[in-house]
Protein backbone atom coordinates (compact mmCIF):
# COMPACT_ATOMS: atom_id res chain seq x y z
CA UNK A 1 0.00 0.00 0.00
CA UNK A 2 1.86 3.06 -1.08
CA UNK A 3 0.83 6.08 0.89
CA UNK A 4 0.05 8.08 -1.66
CA UNK A 5 -2.69 5.92 -2.80
CA UNK A 6 -3.94 6.17 0.49
CA UNK A 7 -3.57 9.98 0.26
CA UNK A 8 -5.72 9.82 -3.12
CA UNK A 9 -8.53 8.09 -1.95
CA UNK A 10 -8.79 10.62 1.46
CA UNK A 11 -8.55 13.40 -0.70
CA UNK A 12 -10.17 12.72 -4.24
CA UNK A 13 -12.46 15.26 -5.64
CA UNK A 14 -15.72 14.48 -7.08
CA UNK A 15 -15.72 13.74 -10.69
CA UNK A 16 -18.00 15.76 -12.56
CA UNK A 17 -19.65 15.28 -15.43
CA UNK A 18 -22.15 16.07 -17.79
CA UNK A 19 -25.09 13.52 -17.96
CA UNK A 20 -27.87 14.20 -19.89
CA UNK A 21 -31.17 16.38 -17.20
CA UNK A 22 -32.91 14.06 -15.62
CA UNK A 23 -34.58 14.58 -11.84
CA UNK A 24 -32.12 14.79 -9.10
CA UNK A 25 -33.37 11.38 -7.84
CA UNK A 26 -32.51 9.46 -11.05
CA UNK A 27 -29.07 11.28 -11.47
CA UNK A 28 -28.29 10.64 -7.97
CA UNK A 29 -29.88 6.93 -7.86
CA UNK A 30 -26.98 4.64 -7.54
CA UNK A 31 -25.35 7.15 -4.59
CA UNK A 32 -28.57 7.55 -2.75
CA UNK A 33 -28.54 3.73 -2.71
CA UNK A 34 -24.97 3.54 -1.53
CA UNK A 35 -25.16 5.84 1.49
CA UNK A 36 -28.32 4.23 2.32
CA UNK A 37 -26.48 1.00 2.56
CA UNK A 38 -23.53 2.46 4.39
CA UNK A 39 -25.45 4.11 6.70
CA UNK A 40 -27.17 0.97 7.59
CA UNK A 41 -24.61 -0.40 8.88
CA UNK A 42 -23.01 2.55 10.67
CA UNK A 43 -26.29 2.31 12.74
CA UNK A 44 -25.63 -1.44 12.94
CA UNK A 45 -22.16 -1.08 14.88
CA UNK A 46 -23.69 2.05 16.62
CA UNK A 47 -26.91 0.77 17.86
CA UNK A 48 -25.46 -1.56 20.75
CA UNK A 49 -23.32 1.00 22.06
CA UNK A 50 -26.39 3.50 21.60
CA UNK A 51 -28.19 1.15 24.04
CA UNK A 52 -25.37 0.75 26.50
CA UNK A 53 -25.18 4.42 27.09
CA UNK A 54 -28.89 4.84 27.41
CA UNK A 55 -29.20 1.98 29.82
CA UNK A 56 -26.83 4.28 32.27
CA UNK A 57 -28.79 7.12 32.12
CA UNK A 58 -32.50 5.65 32.41
CA UNK A 59 -34.43 5.53 35.78
CA UNK A 60 -34.56 2.02 37.19
CA UNK A 61 -38.44 1.72 36.20
CA UNK A 62 -37.43 2.72 32.77
CA UNK A 63 -34.38 0.05 32.95
CA UNK A 64 -36.78 -2.62 33.53
CA UNK A 65 -39.42 -1.41 30.96
CA UNK A 66 -36.61 -2.30 28.32
CA UNK A 67 -37.45 0.90 25.76
CA UNK A 68 -34.55 2.61 24.00
CA UNK A 69 -35.55 6.14 25.10
CA UNK A 70 -36.23 6.34 28.83
CA UNK A 71 -39.25 8.46 30.15
CA UNK A 72 -37.21 9.95 32.90
CA UNK A 73 -33.55 10.61 32.80
CA UNK A 74 -31.29 9.71 35.75
CA UNK A 75 -27.44 10.61 36.25
CA UNK A 76 -26.29 9.39 39.51
CA UNK A 77 -26.02 6.08 38.45
CA UNK A 78 -22.31 7.47 37.33
CA UNK A 79 -21.71 8.69 41.12
CA UNK A 80 -23.47 5.74 42.72
CA UNK A 81 -21.10 3.23 41.24
CA UNK A 82 -18.06 5.07 42.74
CA UNK A 83 -19.76 5.31 46.67
CA UNK A 84 -21.42 2.67 46.72
CA UNK A 85 -19.06 -0.36 44.72
CA UNK A 86 -16.23 -0.88 47.39
CA UNK A 87 -14.67 -2.76 44.67
CA UNK A 88 -14.81 -0.60 41.93
CA UNK A 89 -12.04 2.18 42.56
CA UNK A 90 -9.41 -0.89 42.76
CA UNK A 91 -10.19 -2.58 40.02
CA UNK A 92 -10.48 0.17 38.20
CA UNK A 93 -6.89 1.26 39.17
CA UNK A 94 -6.05 -2.21 38.47
CA UNK A 95 -6.50 -2.04 34.90
CA UNK A 96 -4.94 1.67 34.68
CA UNK A 97 -1.79 0.21 36.25
CA UNK A 98 -1.47 -3.04 34.29
CA UNK A 99 -2.19 -1.06 31.10
CA UNK A 100 -0.03 1.58 31.86
CA UNK A 101 2.92 -0.74 32.24
CA UNK A 102 2.24 -2.84 29.77
CA UNK A 103 1.79 0.01 27.21
CA UNK A 104 5.44 1.44 28.15
CA UNK A 105 7.39 -1.73 28.36
CA UNK A 106 5.89 -3.11 24.80
CA UNK A 107 6.30 0.65 23.20
CA UNK A 108 10.05 0.17 24.45
CA UNK A 109 10.75 -3.09 23.36
CA UNK A 110 9.02 -2.79 19.72
CA UNK A 111 10.68 0.38 19.08
CA UNK A 112 14.06 -0.74 20.17
CA UNK A 113 13.50 -4.21 18.00
CA UNK A 114 12.18 -2.88 15.11
CA UNK A 115 15.26 -0.10 14.79
CA UNK A 116 17.73 -2.30 15.01
CA UNK A 117 16.01 -5.63 12.84
CA UNK A 118 16.58 -2.75 9.95
CA UNK A 119 18.98 -0.12 10.35
CA UNK A 120 21.57 -1.87 12.68
CA UNK A 121 21.11 -5.23 11.00
CA UNK A 122 22.57 -8.05 13.60
CA UNK A 123 23.36 -11.53 12.22
CA UNK A 124 20.08 -13.78 13.22
CA UNK A 125 17.20 -10.69 11.90
CA UNK A 126 15.96 -13.23 9.81
CA UNK A 127 15.53 -15.90 12.37
CA UNK A 128 13.28 -13.27 14.61
CA UNK A 129 11.33 -11.69 11.91
CA UNK A 130 10.91 -15.69 10.87
CA UNK A 131 9.84 -16.26 14.82
CA UNK A 132 7.43 -13.22 14.94
CA UNK A 133 5.75 -14.00 12.14
CA UNK A 134 5.27 -17.57 12.97
CA UNK A 135 3.94 -16.82 16.54
CA UNK A 136 1.32 -14.72 14.64
CA UNK A 137 -0.74 -17.47 12.96
CA UNK A 138 0.35 -20.28 15.76
CA UNK A 139 -2.28 -19.86 18.59
CA UNK A 140 0.21 -19.04 21.39
CA UNK A 141 -2.11 -17.60 23.84
CA UNK A 142 -4.69 -20.23 24.36
CA UNK A 143 -2.02 -23.28 24.51
CA UNK A 144 0.51 -21.45 26.84
CA UNK A 145 -1.62 -20.81 29.62
CA UNK A 146 -0.77 -23.97 31.09
CA UNK A 147 2.74 -23.05 31.53
CA UNK A 148 2.48 -19.47 32.13
CA UNK A 149 0.66 -20.40 35.54
CA UNK A 150 3.65 -22.36 36.24
CA UNK A 151 6.28 -19.86 35.59
CA UNK A 152 4.16 -17.54 37.74
CA UNK A 153 3.87 -19.85 40.50
CA UNK A 154 7.88 -20.13 40.25
CA UNK A 155 8.27 -16.39 40.08
CA UNK A 156 5.88 -16.00 43.36
CA UNK A 157 3.25 -14.04 41.25
CA UNK A 158 0.05 -15.75 41.37
CA UNK A 159 -2.60 -13.47 42.10
CA UNK A 160 -0.39 -10.80 41.93
CA UNK A 161 -1.50 -7.64 39.57
CA UNK A 162 1.36 -6.24 39.19
CA UNK A 163 2.64 -9.80 37.93
CA UNK A 164 0.20 -9.93 34.97
CA UNK A 165 2.10 -6.87 33.01
CA UNK A 166 4.57 -9.27 32.16
CA UNK A 167 2.18 -12.04 30.30
CA UNK A 168 0.88 -8.96 29.08
CA UNK A 169 3.45 -7.41 27.35
CA UNK A 170 3.98 -10.43 25.07
CA UNK A 171 0.24 -10.15 23.75
CA UNK A 172 1.04 -7.90 21.20
CA UNK A 173 4.61 -7.71 21.33
CA UNK A 174 5.10 -9.51 18.02
CA UNK A 175 2.84 -7.28 15.90
CA UNK A 176 3.75 -4.08 17.45
CA UNK A 177 7.14 -4.96 16.84
CA UNK A 178 6.45 -5.80 12.76
CA UNK A 179 5.03 -2.60 12.57
CA UNK A 180 7.39 -0.79 13.97
CA UNK A 181 9.68 -2.58 11.78
CA UNK A 182 7.53 -1.75 8.68
CA UNK A 183 8.10 2.48 10.40
CA UNK A 184 11.52 1.85 9.95
CA UNK A 185 11.61 0.52 6.57
CA UNK A 186 10.32 4.46 5.25
CA UNK A 187 12.80 5.97 7.31
CA UNK A 188 15.74 6.61 4.80
CA UNK A 189 19.24 4.56 5.63
CA UNK A 190 21.21 7.30 4.31
CA UNK A 191 19.77 9.90 7.58
CA UNK A 192 20.64 6.98 9.68
CA UNK A 193 24.35 6.70 8.01
CA UNK A 194 24.47 10.85 7.96
CA UNK A 195 23.83 11.16 11.72
CA UNK A 196 26.42 8.41 12.38
CA UNK A 197 28.99 10.17 10.39
CA UNK A 198 27.71 13.39 12.40
CA UNK A 199 29.02 11.27 15.34
CA UNK A 200 25.91 10.78 17.08
CA UNK A 201 25.48 6.91 18.57
CA UNK A 202 23.19 4.21 17.80
CA UNK A 203 20.59 5.52 20.31
CA UNK A 204 20.95 9.00 19.71
CA UNK A 205 20.36 8.21 16.24
CA UNK A 206 17.44 6.61 17.27
CA UNK A 207 16.21 9.51 19.74
CA UNK A 208 16.87 12.05 17.89
CA UNK A 209 16.92 10.95 13.50
CA UNK A 210 14.58 7.61 14.12
CA UNK A 211 11.82 8.86 16.53
CA UNK A 212 10.23 11.48 14.81
CA UNK A 213 9.76 9.60 11.82
CA UNK A 214 7.40 7.18 13.20
CA UNK A 215 5.67 8.58 15.03
CA UNK A 216 2.36 7.75 13.21
CA UNK A 217 3.65 4.18 13.89
CA UNK A 218 3.98 4.62 18.02
CA UNK A 219 0.51 5.93 18.01
CA UNK A 220 -0.49 2.79 16.66
CA UNK A 221 1.24 0.57 18.58
CA UNK A 222 0.03 2.55 21.48
CA UNK A 223 -3.61 1.72 20.97
CA UNK A 224 -2.94 -1.90 19.28
CA UNK A 225 -1.28 -2.32 23.16
CA UNK A 226 -3.80 -0.51 25.01
CA UNK A 227 -6.55 -2.45 23.37
CA UNK A 228 -5.08 -5.53 24.65
CA UNK A 229 -3.94 -4.86 27.50
CA UNK A 230 -7.07 -3.28 28.53
CA UNK A 231 -9.64 -5.90 27.69
CA UNK A 232 -7.51 -8.91 28.66
CA UNK A 233 -9.85 -11.95 29.96
CA UNK A 234 -7.67 -15.47 30.05
CA UNK A 235 -4.83 -14.68 31.80
CA UNK A 236 -6.26 -12.17 34.38
CA UNK A 237 -9.33 -14.91 34.90
CA UNK A 238 -6.74 -17.52 35.52
CA UNK A 239 -3.54 -16.29 37.32
CA UNK A 240 -5.62 -14.13 39.76
CA UNK A 241 -8.38 -15.04 42.19
CA UNK A 242 -9.15 -12.19 44.70
CA UNK A 243 -11.93 -9.71 43.04
CA UNK A 244 -10.19 -6.85 44.34
CA UNK A 245 -6.33 -7.76 42.64
CA UNK A 246 -8.77 -8.67 39.35
CA UNK A 247 -8.83 -6.09 36.71
CA UNK A 248 -12.66 -4.50 35.26
CA UNK A 249 -13.30 -6.47 32.59
CA UNK A 250 -13.09 -9.51 34.19
CA UNK A 251 -15.05 -8.33 37.14
CA UNK A 252 -17.85 -6.89 34.89
CA UNK A 253 -17.87 -10.29 32.55
CA UNK A 254 -18.57 -11.86 36.02
CA UNK A 255 -21.93 -9.41 37.55
CA UNK A 256 -24.43 -10.66 36.80
CA UNK A 257 -27.23 -7.91 35.65
CA UNK A 258 -30.25 -7.40 38.01
CA UNK A 259 -30.81 -5.89 41.51
CA UNK A 260 -29.10 -3.93 44.17
CA UNK A 261 -25.87 -2.58 43.42
CA UNK A 262 -25.48 -4.38 39.70
CA UNK A 263 -28.85 -3.06 38.55
CA UNK A 264 -29.11 -2.87 35.01
CA UNK A 265 -28.22 1.19 35.33
CA UNK A 266 -25.23 1.04 37.26
CA UNK A 267 -23.55 -2.02 35.22
CA UNK A 268 -24.13 0.16 32.14
CA UNK A 269 -22.69 2.94 33.52
CA UNK A 270 -19.37 1.17 34.53
CA UNK A 271 -19.48 -0.09 31.30
CA UNK A 272 -19.37 3.23 29.88
CA UNK A 273 -16.73 4.42 32.51
CA UNK A 274 -14.49 1.87 31.02
CA UNK A 275 -15.11 1.72 27.27
CA UNK A 276 -14.61 5.43 26.91
CA UNK A 277 -11.16 6.09 27.53
CA UNK A 278 -10.38 3.99 24.42
CA UNK A 279 -12.96 5.47 22.24
CA UNK A 280 -12.32 9.00 23.05
CA UNK A 281 -8.14 8.22 22.52
CA UNK A 282 -8.60 6.94 19.18
CA UNK A 283 -10.84 9.58 17.90
CA UNK A 284 -8.32 12.61 18.92
CA UNK A 285 -5.25 10.34 17.17
CA UNK A 286 -7.82 8.68 14.35
CA UNK A 287 -5.70 11.27 11.75
CA UNK A 288 -2.11 9.76 12.90
CA UNK A 289 -3.96 6.30 13.56
CA UNK A 290 -4.72 6.37 10.19
CA UNK A 291 -1.73 6.96 8.57
CA UNK A 292 0.14 4.87 10.91
CA UNK A 293 -1.58 2.01 9.81
CA UNK A 294 -1.92 2.46 6.10
CA UNK A 295 1.80 3.07 6.28
CA UNK A 296 3.10 -0.07 8.60
CA UNK A 297 0.16 -2.46 9.59
CA UNK A 298 -1.72 -3.23 6.69
CA UNK A 299 1.78 -4.09 4.59
CA UNK A 300 1.11 -7.47 5.17
CA UNK B 1 36.57 -9.49 17.69
CA UNK B 2 35.51 -6.15 17.23
CA UNK B 3 32.86 -7.69 14.60
CA UNK B 4 31.36 -9.36 17.68
CA UNK B 5 31.81 -6.85 19.64
CA UNK B 6 29.25 -4.76 17.30
CA UNK B 7 27.06 -7.55 17.18
CA UNK B 8 26.48 -7.53 21.42
CA UNK B 9 26.17 -4.15 21.19
CA UNK B 10 23.14 -4.46 18.43
CA UNK B 11 21.36 -7.13 20.11
CA UNK B 12 21.09 -4.85 22.93
CA UNK B 13 18.56 -3.28 21.25
CA UNK B 14 16.75 -6.28 20.59
CA UNK B 15 17.45 -8.12 24.15
CA UNK B 16 14.62 -6.82 25.81
CA UNK B 17 11.88 -7.88 23.28
CA UNK B 18 13.84 -11.19 22.77
CA UNK B 19 13.67 -11.85 26.73
CA UNK B 20 9.78 -11.22 26.65
CA UNK B 21 8.92 -12.98 23.49
CA UNK B 22 11.38 -16.43 24.67
CA UNK B 23 10.14 -16.10 28.13
CA UNK B 24 6.17 -15.95 27.63
CA UNK B 25 6.08 -17.22 23.77
CA UNK B 26 9.04 -19.60 22.89
CA UNK B 27 9.45 -21.23 26.43
CA UNK B 28 5.29 -22.26 27.34
CA UNK B 29 5.37 -24.08 24.04
CA UNK B 30 8.12 -25.86 24.15
CA UNK B 31 7.23 -26.64 27.54
CA UNK B 32 3.67 -27.50 27.01
CA UNK B 33 4.97 -30.22 24.37
CA UNK B 34 7.02 -31.28 26.71
CA UNK B 35 4.55 -31.49 29.37
CA UNK B 36 1.89 -33.41 26.42
CA UNK B 37 4.65 -35.96 26.86
CA UNK B 38 4.49 -36.78 30.78
CA UNK B 39 1.93 -37.07 33.61
CA UNK B 40 2.74 -33.84 34.51
CA UNK B 41 1.18 -32.12 37.39
CA UNK B 42 1.33 -28.52 38.96
CA UNK B 43 0.79 -29.96 43.14
CA UNK B 44 2.66 -32.84 43.57
CA UNK B 45 6.47 -32.87 44.26
CA UNK B 46 6.74 -35.60 42.51
CA UNK B 47 8.89 -35.43 39.02
CA UNK B 48 6.69 -35.95 35.82
CA UNK B 49 7.46 -39.26 34.38
CA UNK B 50 7.64 -39.38 30.89
CA UNK B 51 4.86 -41.58 29.44
CA UNK B 52 6.16 -41.73 25.67
CA UNK B 53 2.18 -41.18 23.32
CA UNK B 54 -0.09 -42.16 26.48
CA UNK B 55 -1.69 -38.69 26.70
CA UNK B 56 -2.13 -38.63 23.01
CA UNK B 57 -3.28 -41.67 22.34
CA UNK B 58 -5.90 -41.44 25.62
CA UNK B 59 -6.55 -38.14 23.63
CA UNK B 60 -7.52 -39.63 20.54
CA UNK B 61 -9.66 -42.31 21.99
CA UNK B 62 -11.64 -40.07 23.46
CA UNK B 63 -14.97 -38.95 21.11
CA UNK B 64 -14.95 -35.84 23.09
CA UNK B 65 -11.79 -34.71 21.49
CA UNK B 66 -13.30 -35.39 18.28
CA UNK B 67 -16.64 -33.58 19.31
CA UNK B 68 -14.86 -30.30 20.65
CA UNK B 69 -12.70 -30.21 17.53
CA UNK B 70 -15.69 -30.58 15.45
CA UNK B 71 -17.08 -27.92 17.44
CA UNK B 72 -14.61 -25.16 16.61
CA UNK B 73 -14.57 -26.15 12.88
CA UNK B 74 -18.43 -25.26 12.88
CA UNK B 75 -17.97 -22.08 14.28
CA UNK B 76 -15.67 -21.07 12.28
CA UNK B 77 -17.44 -22.02 9.05
CA UNK B 78 -20.72 -20.59 10.93
CA UNK B 79 -17.96 -17.21 11.11
CA UNK B 80 -15.60 -16.94 8.42
CA UNK B 81 -18.01 -16.25 4.99
CA UNK B 82 -19.90 -13.47 6.91
CA UNK B 83 -16.33 -11.57 8.27
CA UNK B 84 -15.33 -11.68 4.61
CA UNK B 85 -17.80 -10.96 2.53
CA UNK B 86 -19.69 -8.13 4.31
CA UNK B 87 -16.61 -5.95 5.30
CA UNK B 88 -15.73 -6.24 1.53
CA UNK B 89 -19.25 -5.02 0.05
CA UNK B 90 -19.22 -2.42 2.80
CA UNK B 91 -15.81 -1.58 1.49
CA UNK B 92 -16.32 -1.12 -2.25
CA UNK B 93 -19.70 0.96 -0.87
CA UNK B 94 -16.89 3.56 1.12
CA UNK B 95 -14.17 3.48 -1.14
CA UNK B 96 -16.95 5.47 -3.71
CA UNK B 97 -17.86 8.17 -1.01
CA UNK B 98 -16.14 10.84 -3.07
CA UNK B 99 -17.23 13.79 0.22
CA UNK B 100 -13.30 14.08 1.82
CA UNK B 101 -15.64 14.67 5.41
CA UNK B 102 -17.87 11.86 5.35
CA UNK B 103 -15.86 9.55 4.01
CA UNK B 104 -13.79 10.06 7.06
CA UNK B 105 -16.72 10.17 9.60
CA UNK B 106 -17.48 6.40 8.08
CA UNK B 107 -13.79 5.44 8.69
CA UNK B 108 -13.75 6.44 12.31
CA UNK B 109 -17.07 4.77 13.22
CA UNK B 110 -15.99 1.53 11.29
CA UNK B 111 -12.91 1.56 13.53
CA UNK B 112 -14.96 1.99 16.72
CA UNK B 113 -15.35 -1.54 17.86
CA UNK B 114 -12.14 -2.40 16.95
CA UNK B 115 -10.41 0.17 19.50
CA UNK B 116 -13.12 -1.55 22.36
CA UNK B 117 -11.20 -4.33 24.15
CA UNK B 118 -12.43 -8.08 23.68
CA UNK B 119 -13.87 -8.23 26.61
CA UNK B 120 -15.91 -5.55 26.37
CA UNK B 121 -17.91 -6.84 23.38
CA UNK B 122 -18.18 -10.25 24.62
CA UNK B 123 -19.91 -8.19 27.99
CA UNK B 124 -21.41 -5.77 26.02
CA UNK B 125 -23.03 -8.53 23.85
CA UNK B 126 -23.83 -10.41 26.71
CA UNK B 127 -26.02 -7.89 27.83
CA UNK B 128 -27.39 -7.92 24.31
CA UNK B 129 -28.25 -11.47 24.20
CA UNK B 130 -29.68 -11.59 27.70
CA UNK B 131 -32.76 -13.70 27.69
CA UNK B 132 -35.31 -11.25 29.71
CA UNK B 133 -33.38 -7.74 29.68
CA UNK B 134 -31.81 -7.93 26.79
CA UNK B 135 -32.36 -5.65 23.83
CA UNK B 136 -32.49 -8.15 20.94
CA UNK B 137 -35.36 -10.54 23.20
CA UNK B 138 -37.16 -6.96 23.98
CA UNK B 139 -37.70 -6.14 20.46
CA UNK B 140 -38.65 -9.88 19.27
CA UNK B 141 -41.26 -10.30 22.47
CA UNK B 142 -42.79 -6.55 23.18
CA UNK B 143 -42.21 -4.75 19.45
CA UNK B 144 -42.60 -7.72 17.60
CA UNK B 145 -44.77 -9.95 19.24
CA UNK B 146 -43.02 -13.33 17.33
CA UNK B 147 -42.58 -14.20 20.76
CA UNK B 148 -43.82 -14.38 24.59
CA UNK B 149 -42.04 -14.29 27.79
CA UNK B 150 -42.01 -17.71 28.11
CA UNK B 151 -41.07 -18.80 24.98
CA UNK B 152 -38.46 -16.32 23.69
CA UNK B 153 -34.93 -17.22 22.35
CA UNK B 154 -32.14 -18.01 24.42
CA UNK B 155 -29.35 -16.84 22.85
CA UNK B 156 -26.34 -18.22 24.97
CA UNK B 157 -25.56 -20.57 27.58
CA UNK B 158 -24.42 -23.35 25.59
CA UNK B 159 -28.10 -23.84 23.95
CA UNK B 160 -27.77 -24.59 20.30
CA UNK B 161 -27.85 -21.16 19.37
CA UNK B 162 -24.89 -19.65 21.35
CA UNK B 163 -22.51 -20.47 18.41
CA UNK B 164 -24.60 -18.78 15.68
CA UNK B 165 -25.14 -15.94 18.18
CA UNK B 166 -21.51 -15.43 19.16
CA UNK B 167 -20.50 -15.91 14.94
CA UNK B 168 -22.95 -12.91 15.11
CA UNK B 169 -20.99 -10.92 17.74
CA UNK B 170 -17.69 -11.72 15.86
CA UNK B 171 -19.17 -10.41 12.52
CA UNK B 172 -19.93 -7.21 14.33
CA UNK B 173 -16.78 -6.67 15.73
CA UNK B 174 -14.76 -7.32 12.87
CA UNK B 175 -16.90 -5.61 10.59
CA UNK B 176 -15.29 -2.24 10.80
CA UNK B 177 -11.82 -3.51 11.07
CA UNK B 178 -11.84 -5.75 7.92
CA UNK B 179 -13.80 -2.90 5.98
CA UNK B 180 -10.35 -0.59 6.62
CA UNK B 181 -8.28 -3.50 5.77
CA UNK B 182 -10.15 -3.94 2.10
CA UNK B 183 -10.56 0.02 1.63
CA UNK B 184 -6.71 -0.14 1.88
CA UNK B 185 -6.34 -3.07 -0.93
CA UNK B 186 -8.74 -1.05 -2.74
CA UNK B 187 -6.62 2.25 -2.61
CA UNK B 188 -3.51 0.80 -4.29
CA UNK B 189 -5.48 -0.24 -7.21
CA UNK B 190 -5.08 2.35 -10.12
CA UNK B 191 -8.30 4.82 -10.63
CA UNK B 192 -7.73 3.87 -14.44
CA UNK B 193 -8.05 0.02 -14.13
CA UNK B 194 -11.93 0.19 -13.10
CA UNK B 195 -13.00 3.39 -15.50
CA UNK B 196 -10.93 1.48 -18.46
CA UNK B 197 -13.12 -1.50 -18.11
CA UNK B 198 -16.24 0.63 -17.54
CA UNK B 199 -16.01 2.16 -20.73
CA UNK B 200 -15.06 -0.83 -22.61
CA UNK B 201 -18.74 -1.63 -21.74
CA UNK B 202 -18.17 -3.82 -18.36
CA UNK B 203 -21.15 -4.29 -15.46
CA UNK B 204 -20.04 -2.82 -12.25
CA UNK B 205 -20.23 -7.18 -11.48
CA UNK B 206 -17.50 -7.81 -14.31
CA UNK B 207 -15.71 -4.55 -12.93
CA UNK B 208 -15.25 -6.29 -9.37
CA UNK B 209 -14.99 -9.99 -10.65
CA UNK B 210 -12.14 -9.21 -13.15
CA UNK B 211 -10.26 -5.84 -11.97
CA UNK B 212 -10.98 -5.78 -8.18
CA UNK B 213 -11.03 -9.08 -6.98
CA UNK B 214 -7.63 -10.48 -8.08
CA UNK B 215 -6.21 -6.81 -6.62
CA UNK B 216 -7.43 -8.16 -3.86
CA UNK B 217 -6.45 -11.49 -2.86
CA UNK B 218 -3.56 -11.32 -1.25
CA UNK B 219 -5.30 -9.08 1.40
CA UNK B 220 -8.11 -11.87 0.80
CA UNK B 221 -5.58 -14.51 1.93
CA UNK B 222 -4.30 -12.84 5.04
CA UNK B 223 -8.07 -11.94 6.48
CA UNK B 224 -8.77 -15.41 5.91
CA UNK B 225 -5.96 -17.43 7.30
CA UNK B 226 -5.74 -14.62 10.05
CA UNK B 227 -9.51 -15.32 11.12
CA UNK B 228 -9.70 -18.86 10.74
CA UNK B 229 -7.08 -18.91 12.98
CA UNK B 230 -8.56 -16.54 15.60
CA UNK B 231 -11.96 -18.61 15.17
CA UNK B 232 -10.28 -22.14 15.99
CA UNK B 233 -8.72 -20.56 19.21
CA UNK B 234 -11.54 -19.20 20.53
CA UNK B 235 -11.79 -19.41 23.94
CA UNK B 236 -12.58 -15.95 25.98
CA UNK B 237 -16.17 -15.94 24.45
CA UNK B 238 -16.87 -19.88 25.19
CA UNK B 239 -15.63 -19.13 28.89
CA UNK B 240 -17.95 -16.43 29.13
CA UNK B 241 -20.99 -17.47 26.96
CA UNK B 242 -20.75 -21.20 27.79
CA UNK B 243 -19.02 -22.73 30.63
CA UNK B 244 -17.62 -26.01 31.31
CA UNK B 245 -20.85 -28.20 30.19
CA UNK B 246 -19.32 -30.71 28.11
CA UNK B 247 -22.76 -30.87 25.97
CA UNK B 248 -22.59 -27.87 25.47
CA UNK B 249 -21.49 -26.89 21.59
CA UNK B 250 -19.21 -23.95 22.97
CA UNK B 251 -17.51 -26.83 24.83
CA UNK B 252 -14.45 -26.90 21.87
CA UNK B 253 -10.89 -27.99 22.14
CA UNK B 254 -9.78 -24.70 23.67
CA UNK B 255 -12.21 -25.18 26.51
CA UNK B 256 -11.60 -28.75 26.60
CA UNK B 257 -8.08 -28.36 27.57
CA UNK B 258 -8.54 -25.38 30.15
CA UNK B 259 -11.08 -27.60 32.25
CA UNK B 260 -8.62 -30.25 32.37
CA UNK B 261 -5.81 -28.16 33.08
CA UNK B 262 -7.93 -25.88 35.45
CA UNK B 263 -11.38 -26.73 35.99
CA UNK B 264 -11.49 -30.44 37.04
CA UNK B 265 -9.71 -30.65 39.92
CA UNK B 266 -7.92 -33.91 38.94
CA UNK B 267 -4.98 -31.37 37.98
CA UNK B 268 -3.86 -33.68 34.70
CA UNK B 269 -1.76 -31.12 33.15
CA UNK B 270 -0.09 -33.21 30.97
CA UNK B 271 -3.47 -34.64 29.23
CA UNK B 272 -4.50 -31.13 29.14
CA UNK B 273 -1.16 -30.22 27.48
CA UNK B 274 -1.70 -32.81 24.74
CA UNK B 275 -5.09 -31.54 24.27
CA UNK B 276 -3.99 -27.96 23.31
CA UNK B 277 -0.85 -29.44 21.16
CA UNK B 278 -3.34 -31.52 19.10
CA UNK B 279 -5.73 -28.64 18.58
CA UNK B 280 -2.80 -25.98 17.60
CA UNK B 281 -1.13 -28.84 15.24
CA UNK B 282 -4.42 -29.72 13.26
CA UNK B 283 -5.36 -25.52 12.99
CA UNK B 284 -1.60 -24.94 11.76
CA UNK B 285 -2.12 -27.58 8.75
CA UNK B 286 -5.43 -26.73 8.00
CA UNK B 287 -3.87 -22.84 7.58
CA UNK B 288 -1.18 -24.40 5.25
CA UNK B 289 -3.95 -25.59 3.42
CA UNK B 290 -5.37 -22.45 2.99
CA UNK B 291 -2.45 -20.44 1.76
CA UNK B 292 -1.85 -22.89 -0.82
CA UNK B 293 -5.74 -22.38 -1.85
CA UNK B 294 -6.19 -19.09 -1.76
CA UNK B 295 -2.33 -17.73 -2.60
CA UNK B 296 -2.45 -15.67 -5.90
CA UNK B 297 -1.22 -17.32 -9.11
CA UNK B 298 1.21 -16.14 -10.90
Amino acid sequence: MTLEAVRRTATSEPTARSRPRQSWFNRNRSAIVRHAVINFFMVIILLPLAWVLMMSVKSLPDAMRGDFWPRRFDFTHYSFVFERIATLPVNLFNSIYVTAGTVLITTVCAVLAGYALVHLRPRGAGLVVTALLVSLYFPVRVVSIISIYETQKFLGLINSTSGLILPYITLQLAISILIMRSMFQLVPHEMIEAAKIDGAGAWRTLWMVGLPMVRNGLVVIFIVNFVAAWGEYLLCLTLVDDEARRTMPVVLAAAQGGQGQWAWPNLAAVYVIVVTPGILAFTFAQKLFFKGLMEGALKG
Amino acid sequence: MTLLRQDIGVWLFLLPAVVFFVGYQVWPIIRVLWMSFTNYQFLTNEPANWVWFDNYIQAFEDPLLWASLGRAALFTIMFLPGTIVLPLLLAILVDRVTNRRLATLYRVVLLIPAVIPSTLIFVLWKWMYNYQAGPINHFLVDTLGLFTLQNAPQWLGGTPLTLPSIAVMEVWWGLGYHTIFFLAGLAAIPRDLPEAARIDGASEWQVFWHVTRPRLAPIMMILVVLRFGTAMAVIDEYLIFGGFNRASPTYTWTIFMYDQAFKTGLWRQGYAAAIGMIGAVAMMFVMVLLIRIFRPKG
